[in-house]
């Protein structure tokens, strides 16, 4: 959290929202379990999740973005920035690394090969060949 | 419920609006990348929520309160959201008072804004949860 200082600089308290709040409800319905939802956790919420979007934007361009000297942000510097933050672990399965398809089959090759040499160890080898 | 997929997308519009304000003058956003943000969004919502909703349950509370929330950020690694929001929730609060004494006060309408789709009283539960 480099930029929190930052953030709290640019920030100016405000009881307005961006986003619609009766959406960010039905997004929190969306998860089991959920009881009844205040009108002050729904605020809470909308605010945090529009936060959680400058941060996400931010801190990819930042950290990726302006490193590579490019001035438009690109999936690639978000699937960057998912794969080495821990609070972003959570969004690993849906901003995943792109890979081209015959490094995909090669993957796939790999795999193969490796279950039939050695059953148990084909997870954790075709971890470490990805990289 | 959520009928249609289509339902947790938060609005393209608002979302570009949001990145636009968060990066340098003259920077671009690209379709996709968009599109990831958007998407990525809706997944902290329901992560934040459901992680919330495991906290207050762990307290033996039905419902989450907006400490939960706080409590939450804070132990997932995004405590730099904190003080925004606790601003952001005085505003809001102070907002919500000043609304109820000025209703109770002259029976004048005050716009309620698109949040009072619920009744009021999902707002004087909410204070009575904090006060425990």
């Amino acid at each position: 959290m480099v930029d929190s200082d930052n953030t709290q600089l640019q920030h100016k308290a405000s009881a307005d929202t961006f986003l619609p709040l009766s959406r960010v409800r039905t997004i929190m319905k969306s998860s089991m379990d959920t009881g009844l939802i205040t009108n002050e956790v729904l605020f809470l919420m909308t605010k945090c999740t529009e936060l959680f979007v400058q941060h996400l934007a931010r801190e990819a361009y930042t950290t990726s973005c302006a490193k590579q000297n490019s001035d438009t942000l690109k999936y690639e510097h978000l699937s960057q920035l998912v794969n080495k933050s821990k609070n972003l672990e959570f969004l690993l399965q849906i901003v995943p690394e792109k890979i081209r398809v015959h490094e995909f089959q090669e993957m796939l090759r790999l795999n193969r090969s490796n279950a039939s040499d050695e059953d148990e160890e084909t997870c954790s080898e075709s971890e470490s060949e990805d990289e | 419920m959520v009928e249609r997929i289509e339902d947790l997308n938060l609005p393209n519009a608002v979302i570009a609006r949001l990145i636009k304000e968060a990066l340098p003058e003259g920077s671009n956003v690209s379709k996709e990348a968009r599109a990831a943000i958007a998407k990525a969004a809706s997944v902290f919502a329901i992560f934040i929520t459901s992680s919330s909703t495991a906290l207050a349950h762990k307290q033996n509370h039905r419902t989450i309160t907006a400490k939960d929330i706080l409590q939450t950020l804070n132990e997932l690694d995004f405590e730099s959201f904190v003080p925004s929001l606790t601003q952001d929730l005085e505003v809001y609060r102070k907002m919500v008072k000043d609304k109820k004494e000025s209703k109770a006060n002259n029976k004048k309408d005050v716009s309620a804004g698109d949040a009072a789709a619920s009744s009021s009283s999902a707002a004087v539960a909410a204070d009575n949860e904090d006060a425990t």
